[in-house]
Protein backbone atom coordinates (compact mmCIF):
# COMPACT_ATOMS: atom_id res chain seq x y z
CA UNK A 1 0.00 0.00 0.00
CA UNK A 2 2.76 2.39 1.09
CA UNK A 3 4.83 1.35 -1.90
CA UNK A 4 1.88 2.07 -4.20
CA UNK A 5 1.48 5.48 -2.58
CA UNK A 6 5.15 6.20 -3.09
CA UNK A 7 5.01 5.13 -6.73
CA UNK A 8 1.96 7.29 -7.42
CA UNK A 9 3.45 10.24 -5.55
CA UNK A 10 6.76 9.96 -7.38
CA UNK A 11 4.99 9.80 -10.72
CA UNK A 12 2.85 12.88 -9.88
CA UNK A 13 5.98 14.64 -8.63
CA UNK A 14 8.01 13.88 -11.76
CA UNK A 15 5.20 15.08 -14.02
CA UNK A 16 4.38 18.29 -12.19
CA UNK A 17 7.49 19.36 -10.30
CA UNK A 18 8.91 21.56 -13.10
CA UNK A 19 5.59 23.42 -13.39
CA UNK A 20 5.32 23.85 -9.60
CA UNK A 21 8.92 25.03 -9.18
CA UNK A 22 8.60 27.43 -12.11
CA UNK A 23 5.44 28.93 -10.59
CA UNK A 24 7.13 29.23 -7.20
CA UNK A 25 10.12 30.96 -8.79
CA UNK A 26 7.79 33.42 -10.50
CA UNK A 27 5.87 33.96 -7.29
CA UNK A 28 8.94 34.70 -5.14
CA UNK A 29 10.57 36.82 -7.87
CA UNK A 30 13.30 34.37 -8.74
CA UNK A 31 14.59 33.60 -5.23
CA UNK A 32 15.58 30.00 -5.91
CA UNK A 33 16.07 28.87 -2.30
CA UNK A 34 12.65 30.21 -1.20
CA UNK A 35 11.07 28.74 -4.34
CA UNK A 36 12.58 25.34 -3.53
CA UNK A 37 11.20 25.48 0.04
CA UNK A 38 7.81 26.56 -1.24
CA UNK A 39 7.68 23.80 -3.86
CA UNK A 40 8.58 21.23 -1.17
CA UNK A 41 5.76 22.62 0.98
CA UNK A 42 3.40 22.14 -1.98
CA UNK A 43 4.43 18.53 -2.48
CA UNK A 44 3.99 17.83 1.24
CA UNK A 45 0.35 18.96 0.81
CA UNK A 46 0.13 16.74 -2.30
CA UNK A 47 1.50 13.76 -0.32
CA UNK A 48 -0.92 14.35 2.57
CA UNK A 49 -3.94 14.55 0.28
CA UNK A 50 -3.07 12.12 -2.48
CA UNK A 51 -5.15 9.31 -0.98
CA UNK A 52 -8.16 11.69 -0.80
CA UNK A 53 -7.93 12.63 -4.49
CA UNK A 54 -11.25 11.59 -6.00
CA UNK A 55 -10.52 12.44 -9.62
CA UNK A 56 -13.21 15.14 -9.84
CA UNK A 57 -10.64 17.22 -11.70
CA UNK A 58 -7.35 16.31 -13.36
CA UNK A 59 -4.20 15.94 -11.27
CA UNK A 60 -2.90 19.05 -12.98
CA UNK A 61 -5.86 21.24 -11.92
CA UNK A 62 -5.69 19.73 -8.43
CA UNK A 63 -1.98 20.56 -8.15
CA UNK A 64 -2.57 24.09 -9.48
CA UNK A 65 -5.08 24.58 -6.65
CA UNK A 66 -2.59 23.39 -4.06
CA UNK A 67 0.16 25.53 -5.61
CA UNK A 68 -1.91 28.71 -5.69
CA UNK A 69 -3.24 28.20 -2.13
CA UNK A 70 0.17 27.34 -0.68
CA UNK A 71 1.79 30.34 -2.37
CA UNK A 72 -0.89 32.66 -1.01
CA UNK A 73 -0.54 31.16 2.47
CA UNK A 74 3.15 31.85 2.24
CA UNK A 75 2.25 35.56 1.94
CA UNK A 76 0.18 35.26 5.11
CA UNK A 77 2.97 33.45 6.95
CA UNK A 78 5.68 35.89 6.02
CA UNK A 79 3.57 39.05 6.03
CA UNK A 80 4.74 39.59 2.49
CA UNK A 81 6.79 37.82 -0.13
CA UNK A 82 10.51 38.40 0.26
CA UNK A 83 11.76 40.47 -2.59
CA UNK A 84 15.02 39.86 -4.36
CA UNK A 85 16.76 43.23 -4.74
CA UNK A 86 17.22 44.38 -8.33
CA UNK A 87 21.02 44.34 -7.89
CA UNK A 88 20.86 40.67 -6.92
CA UNK A 89 18.75 39.92 -9.97
CA UNK A 90 21.29 41.76 -12.14
CA UNK A 91 24.15 39.84 -10.52
CA UNK A 92 22.40 36.56 -11.22
CA UNK A 93 21.98 37.65 -14.82
CA UNK A 94 25.69 38.38 -15.14
CA UNK A 95 26.59 35.01 -13.60
CA UNK A 96 24.44 33.38 -16.24
CA UNK A 97 26.24 35.35 -18.94
CA UNK A 98 29.53 33.95 -17.66
CA UNK A 99 28.72 30.58 -19.12
CA UNK A 100 26.23 28.79 -16.84
CA UNK A 101 23.40 26.85 -18.43
CA UNK A 102 20.81 29.29 -17.10
CA UNK A 103 18.83 31.28 -19.61
CA UNK A 104 20.03 34.91 -19.54
CA UNK A 105 16.52 36.29 -19.69
CA UNK A 106 15.20 34.32 -16.72
CA UNK A 107 15.80 36.92 -13.99
CA UNK A 108 14.09 39.55 -16.15
CA UNK A 109 11.20 37.14 -16.68
CA UNK A 110 10.67 36.70 -12.93
CA UNK A 111 11.33 40.39 -12.32
CA UNK A 112 8.50 41.34 -14.69
CA UNK A 113 6.06 38.80 -13.21
CA UNK A 114 7.13 39.79 -9.70
CA UNK A 115 6.04 43.37 -10.29
CA UNK A 116 2.42 42.23 -10.45
CA UNK A 117 0.42 41.71 -7.26
CA UNK A 118 0.41 38.19 -5.77
CA UNK A 119 -2.92 36.97 -7.19
CA UNK A 120 -2.20 38.41 -10.65
CA UNK A 121 1.23 36.75 -10.61
CA UNK A 122 -0.36 33.34 -10.09
CA UNK A 123 -3.03 33.94 -12.74
CA UNK A 124 -0.57 35.02 -15.42
CA UNK A 125 1.67 32.05 -14.64
CA UNK A 126 -1.27 29.72 -15.23
CA UNK A 127 -1.82 31.51 -18.56
CA UNK A 128 1.87 30.98 -19.39
CA UNK A 129 1.28 27.32 -18.56
CA UNK A 130 -1.38 27.37 -21.32
CA UNK A 131 -4.32 26.80 -18.98
CA UNK A 132 -7.72 27.83 -20.31
CA UNK A 133 -10.23 30.14 -18.58
CA UNK A 134 -12.30 27.21 -17.29
CA UNK A 135 -9.33 25.58 -15.60
CA UNK A 136 -8.15 28.86 -14.03
CA UNK A 137 -11.71 29.58 -12.94
CA UNK A 138 -11.92 26.12 -11.31
CA UNK A 139 -8.64 26.67 -9.50
CA UNK A 140 -9.55 30.13 -8.22
CA UNK A 141 -13.25 29.57 -7.57
CA UNK A 142 -14.36 32.61 -9.58
CA UNK A 143 -16.40 32.82 -12.81
CA UNK A 144 -14.67 32.26 -16.18
CA UNK A 145 -15.90 35.68 -17.37
CA UNK A 146 -14.25 37.25 -14.36
CA UNK A 147 -11.06 35.33 -15.16
CA UNK A 148 -11.11 36.65 -18.73
CA UNK A 149 -11.45 40.25 -17.57
CA UNK A 150 -8.66 39.76 -15.06
CA UNK A 151 -6.30 38.21 -17.60
CA UNK A 152 -6.92 41.08 -20.01
CA UNK A 153 -6.11 43.59 -17.25
CA UNK A 154 -3.01 41.68 -16.15
CA UNK A 155 -1.68 41.42 -19.70
CA UNK A 156 -2.07 45.19 -20.08
CA UNK A 157 -0.23 45.80 -16.81
CA UNK A 158 2.47 43.33 -17.80
CA UNK A 159 2.89 45.12 -21.13
CA UNK A 160 3.62 48.39 -19.29
CA UNK A 161 6.09 46.61 -16.98
CA UNK A 162 7.89 44.90 -19.88
CA UNK A 163 8.13 48.18 -21.80
CA UNK A 164 9.53 50.04 -18.80
CA UNK A 165 12.00 47.18 -18.09
CA UNK A 166 13.18 47.22 -21.72
CA UNK A 167 13.77 50.99 -21.51
CA UNK A 168 15.93 50.63 -18.35
CA UNK B 1 1.10 43.52 -26.60
CA UNK B 2 1.01 40.06 -28.19
CA UNK B 3 4.67 40.19 -29.30
CA UNK B 4 5.85 41.00 -25.81
CA UNK B 5 3.66 38.32 -24.31
CA UNK B 6 4.83 35.75 -26.84
CA UNK B 7 8.40 36.62 -25.94
CA UNK B 8 7.56 36.12 -22.27
CA UNK B 9 5.87 32.82 -23.11
CA UNK B 10 8.93 31.60 -24.96
CA UNK B 11 11.22 32.55 -22.02
CA UNK B 12 8.85 30.73 -19.69
CA UNK B 13 8.87 27.57 -21.82
CA UNK B 14 12.66 27.64 -22.18
CA UNK B 15 13.22 27.93 -18.46
CA UNK B 16 10.86 25.06 -17.79
CA UNK B 17 13.00 22.85 -19.99
CA UNK B 18 16.01 23.68 -17.79
CA UNK B 19 14.03 22.72 -14.67
CA UNK B 20 12.78 19.51 -16.29
CA UNK B 21 16.35 18.35 -16.81
CA UNK B 22 17.12 18.52 -13.08
CA UNK B 23 17.02 15.15 -11.24
CA UNK B 24 14.34 14.46 -8.58
CA UNK B 25 15.45 14.24 -4.94
CA UNK B 26 12.86 12.02 -3.23
CA UNK B 27 14.91 11.05 -0.18
CA UNK B 28 15.22 14.67 0.90
CA UNK B 29 11.51 15.18 0.32
CA UNK B 30 10.45 12.07 2.28
CA UNK B 31 12.62 13.18 5.22
CA UNK B 32 10.96 16.58 5.10
CA UNK B 33 7.49 15.00 5.00
CA UNK B 34 8.28 12.99 8.16
CA UNK B 35 9.59 16.03 10.03
CA UNK B 36 6.59 18.10 8.90
CA UNK B 37 4.22 15.39 10.18
CA UNK B 38 5.87 15.57 13.61
CA UNK B 39 5.76 19.38 13.53
CA UNK B 40 2.04 19.34 12.64
CA UNK B 41 1.32 16.86 15.40
CA UNK B 42 2.89 19.17 17.98
CA UNK B 43 1.17 22.19 16.44
CA UNK B 44 -2.25 20.56 16.76
CA UNK B 45 -1.88 18.67 20.01
CA UNK B 46 0.94 20.50 21.87
CA UNK B 47 -1.25 23.19 23.43
CA UNK B 48 -4.04 20.73 24.30
CA UNK B 49 -1.56 18.37 25.98
CA UNK B 50 0.01 21.22 28.00
CA UNK B 51 -3.41 22.47 29.11
CA UNK B 52 -4.62 18.98 29.93
CA UNK B 53 -1.50 18.16 31.99
CA UNK B 54 -1.91 21.48 33.87
CA UNK B 55 -5.56 20.60 34.52
CA UNK B 56 -4.68 17.13 35.87
CA UNK B 57 -1.80 18.45 38.04
CA UNK B 58 -3.97 21.20 39.58
CA UNK B 59 -6.89 18.81 40.10
CA UNK B 60 -4.67 16.19 41.78
CA UNK B 61 -2.99 18.88 43.89
CA UNK B 62 -6.34 20.23 45.09
CA UNK B 63 -7.76 16.76 45.74
CA UNK B 64 -4.83 14.91 47.31
CA UNK B 65 -2.05 17.34 48.33
CA UNK B 66 -3.97 20.36 49.56
CA UNK B 67 -7.69 19.54 49.67
CA UNK B 68 -9.58 22.76 50.20
CA UNK B 69 -12.51 22.69 52.64
CA UNK B 70 -13.99 26.21 52.78
CA UNK B 71 -16.83 26.94 50.38
CA UNK B 72 -15.03 30.00 48.96
CA UNK B 73 -11.91 27.92 48.27
CA UNK B 74 -13.90 25.13 46.65
CA UNK B 75 -15.61 27.68 44.44
CA UNK B 76 -12.20 29.12 43.58
CA UNK B 77 -10.80 25.68 42.72
CA UNK B 78 -13.87 25.05 40.56
CA UNK B 79 -13.37 28.32 38.69
CA UNK B 80 -9.70 27.53 38.02
CA UNK B 81 -10.44 24.03 36.73
CA UNK B 82 -13.49 25.14 34.75
CA UNK B 83 -11.46 27.90 33.07
CA UNK B 84 -8.86 25.35 31.98
CA UNK B 85 -11.49 22.88 30.72
CA UNK B 86 -13.16 25.68 28.75
CA UNK B 87 -9.79 26.61 27.23
CA UNK B 88 -9.22 22.97 26.20
CA UNK B 89 -12.66 22.94 24.52
CA UNK B 90 -11.83 26.14 22.62
CA UNK B 91 -8.53 24.63 21.47
CA UNK B 92 -10.35 21.56 20.11
CA UNK B 93 -12.72 23.82 18.11
CA UNK B 94 -9.70 25.75 16.87
CA UNK B 95 -8.05 22.55 15.60
CA UNK B 96 -11.28 21.58 13.86
CA UNK B 97 -11.38 24.98 12.12
CA UNK B 98 -7.67 24.78 11.21
CA UNK B 99 -8.20 21.37 9.64
CA UNK B 100 -11.01 22.79 7.52
CA UNK B 101 -8.47 24.94 5.69
CA UNK B 102 -7.89 22.56 2.83
CA UNK B 103 -5.41 23.61 0.19
CA UNK B 104 -6.99 21.26 -2.33
CA UNK B 105 -10.12 23.42 -2.53
CA UNK B 106 -10.53 26.51 -4.71
CA UNK B 107 -8.54 29.60 -3.77
CA UNK B 108 -11.65 31.58 -2.86
CA UNK B 109 -13.01 28.81 -0.61
CA UNK B 110 -9.61 28.33 1.05
CA UNK B 111 -9.28 32.09 1.59
CA UNK B 112 -12.73 32.18 3.20
CA UNK B 113 -11.93 29.23 5.50
CA UNK B 114 -8.63 30.87 6.43
CA UNK B 115 -10.37 34.16 7.24
CA UNK B 116 -12.92 32.26 9.32
CA UNK B 117 -10.11 30.52 11.25
CA UNK B 118 -8.18 33.71 11.98
CA UNK B 119 -11.33 35.57 12.98
CA UNK B 120 -11.99 32.78 15.46
CA UNK B 121 -8.37 32.94 16.74
CA UNK B 122 -8.69 36.71 17.10
CA UNK B 123 -11.91 36.24 19.06
CA UNK B 124 -10.16 33.72 21.34
CA UNK B 125 -7.22 36.04 21.98
CA UNK B 126 -9.33 39.16 22.39
CA UNK B 127 -12.35 37.89 24.34
CA UNK B 128 -12.10 34.27 25.50
CA UNK B 129 -8.52 34.22 26.82
CA UNK B 130 -8.98 37.34 29.02
CA UNK B 131 -12.24 35.87 30.43
CA UNK B 132 -10.48 32.58 31.22
CA UNK B 133 -7.58 34.42 32.85
CA UNK B 134 -10.01 36.50 34.94
CA UNK B 135 -11.84 33.32 36.04
CA UNK B 136 -8.55 31.59 36.82
CA UNK B 137 -7.23 34.62 38.73
CA UNK B 138 -10.45 35.01 40.72
CA UNK B 139 -10.31 31.29 41.58
CA UNK B 140 -6.66 31.58 42.57
CA UNK B 141 -7.28 34.51 44.95
CA UNK B 142 -10.36 32.77 46.40
CA UNK B 143 -8.15 29.85 47.46
CA UNK B 144 -5.35 31.92 49.02
CA UNK B 145 -7.24 32.82 52.27
CA UNK B 146 -7.51 29.12 53.17
CA UNK B 147 -3.91 28.49 52.08
CA UNK B 148 -2.76 31.39 54.32
CA UNK B 149 -4.00 29.42 57.35
CA UNK B 150 -1.39 26.74 56.65
CA UNK B 151 1.44 28.82 55.19
CA UNK B 152 3.67 31.64 56.38
CA UNK B 153 2.73 35.17 55.29
CA UNK B 154 5.87 35.68 53.20
CA UNK B 155 5.03 32.54 51.22
CA UNK B 156 1.55 33.85 50.43
CA UNK B 157 2.96 37.28 49.48
CA UNK B 158 5.52 35.58 47.22
CA UNK B 159 2.84 33.47 45.50
CA UNK B 160 0.54 36.49 45.03
CA UNK B 161 3.29 38.74 43.67
CA UNK B 162 4.62 36.06 41.32
CA UNK B 163 1.06 35.55 40.03
CA UNK B 164 0.91 39.27 39.12
CA UNK B 165 4.18 38.93 37.21
CA UNK B 166 2.81 35.90 35.36
CA UNK B 167 -0.34 37.95 34.64
CA UNK B 168 1.72 40.75 33.06
CA UNK B 169 3.61 38.21 30.90
CA UNK B 170 0.31 36.62 29.83
CA UNK B 171 -1.07 40.07 28.92
CA UNK B 172 1.95 40.72 26.69
CA UNK B 173 1.65 37.26 25.06
CA UNK B 174 -2.08 37.75 24.38
CA UNK B 175 -1.48 41.23 22.94
CA UNK B 176 1.18 39.82 20.64
CA UNK B 177 -1.21 37.02 19.59
CA UNK B 178 -3.97 39.51 18.74
CA UNK B 179 -1.53 41.61 16.69
CA UNK B 180 -0.33 38.55 14.77
CA UNK B 181 -3.87 37.36 14.04
CA UNK B 182 -4.85 40.89 12.90
CA UNK B 183 -1.84 41.00 10.57
CA UNK B 184 -2.67 37.61 9.05
CA UNK B 185 -6.33 38.56 8.71
CA UNK B 186 -5.46 41.80 6.91
CA UNK B 187 -3.16 39.95 4.49
CA UNK B 188 -5.63 37.19 3.64
CA UNK B 189 -8.53 39.66 3.30
CA UNK B 190 -6.43 41.75 0.93
CA UNK B 191 -5.70 38.63 -1.16
CA UNK B 192 -9.36 37.63 -1.19
CA UNK B 193 -10.33 41.14 -2.31
CA UNK B 194 -7.71 41.01 -5.07
CA UNK B 195 -9.28 37.75 -6.17
CA UNK B 196 -12.88 38.93 -6.34
CA UNK B 197 -12.44 42.54 -7.43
Amino acid sequence: MLKNNNTLFESVYDQHHPMVLQMCLGFVKGDSSTAKDLSQEIFIVVWNNLSKFKGASSYKTWIYRITVNTCLQFVKKDGKVKTVPTTEIENKASVAEDGSTENNNIPQLYKAIGELNEVDRLIIMMVLENQDYDCISEVLGIKPTNVRVKIHRIKKRLEIILKSNNNE
Amino acid sequence: MNNNFEELQSKWDNNKKTIESQPSTFNELYKLIKSKERENYFFYYGTISTLFITFVVIALFLIYVAPVKAMLSRLGAGLMLLGLLFRIGIEIISIYKAKRINNTESTLKTAENTINFHQFRKFIHQIISPIIIILYTAGFYMITPEFSLHMQLWNIVLIDVSYVIIGVILFIVIRKGVKEEMGKLREIMRLRNELIE
